[in-house]
């Protein structure tokens, strides 16, 4: 049960960066109306999180991930995981560290989508 | 209390504990807590103590640089995520920290850590 837990956590997580990474506008099925995002202290909920993310202030970006935990909710179902890792924005000389904790909630079709967001960065 | 103050009550409450009475963090788990530790899994109040209690240190100190919060759902839960610094005693640099909690309420109304995910962020 653990090491299922660990795997759906994985592989939503790198799913979620390669979205990220490659077309971002099709995050969007990831999160619901109930979605929250907190990113860098703003504060989002449901299609505004679609729309941030859309506009963030650059083109392309390569998430690298170091560490990813997760574990069971209290939730039925849900996990939640915490990544770090580092982001590079093309054109920018130094990568910017990060961490970004996911609460993920089962689906009736049997995935998963994320109903909870935090995203920080961590500065040296 | 608005969500955000409680967060930011419950995690100064946790981190003063930490710094100066350790094994007062035992009413803060219960028996289906679960902390992952720089990777390291474990489970129920007993156990995460005996793990935070046996740090190789003597005395730390925790500075809080960031505490975001979120509802969870419908049984009242928080999640907050915490940034910040650690100095141990002794040492010349502090260590950078992020750490994940999801607070669950009690019946007696103030809440215990049912999730917890602590990692240091290197350089």
């Amino acid at each position: 049960m653990e090491e299922q837990v660990e795997m759906v956590g994985r592989a939503f997580v790198e799913h979620y960066y390669h979205l990220f990474d490659t077309d971002r506008s099709s995050l969007a099925s990831l999160y619901h109306q109930s979605s929250m995002l907190t990113f860098e202290g703003q504060k989002l909920q449901g299609v505004d999180i679609c729309a941030k993310i859309n506009q963030l202030p650059f083109d392309k970006c390569h998430h690298f991930i170091s560490t990813i935990d997760t574990q069971p909710s209290s939730f039925a179902g849900g996990i939640t995981v915490f990544v770090s890792g580092s982001l590079r924005l093309m054109c920018e000389e130094h990568p910017l560290r990060f961490s970004q904790m996911f609460h993920l909630i089962p689906t009736p079709q049997g995935s998963f989508y994320v109903q909870n967001d935090i995203f920080r960065l961590n500065y040296g | 209390m608005d969500p955000d103050a409680l967060a930011k009550a419950f995690v100064e409450h946790y981190y003063s504990t930490f710094d100066t009475n350790r094994a007062g963090l035992a009413n803060l788990y219960q028996e289906s807590s679960m902390l992952t530790f720089e990777g390291q899994k474990i489970q129920g109040s007993q156990n995460i103590v005996n793990k935070l209690t046996s740090l190789p240190f003597q005395q730390c100190k925790h500075t809080i640089t960031t505490v975001d919060c979120q509802p969870s759902g419908p049984a009242g839960g928080m999640l907050v995520l915490v940034s910040g610094n650690l100095q141990l005693s002794g040492e010349q640099h502090a260590l950078k920290f992020s750490q994940m909690f999801h607070l669950m309420p009690t019946p007696q109304g103030s809440f215990y850590v049912y999730n917890h995910i602590f990692r240091l962020n290197y350089a």
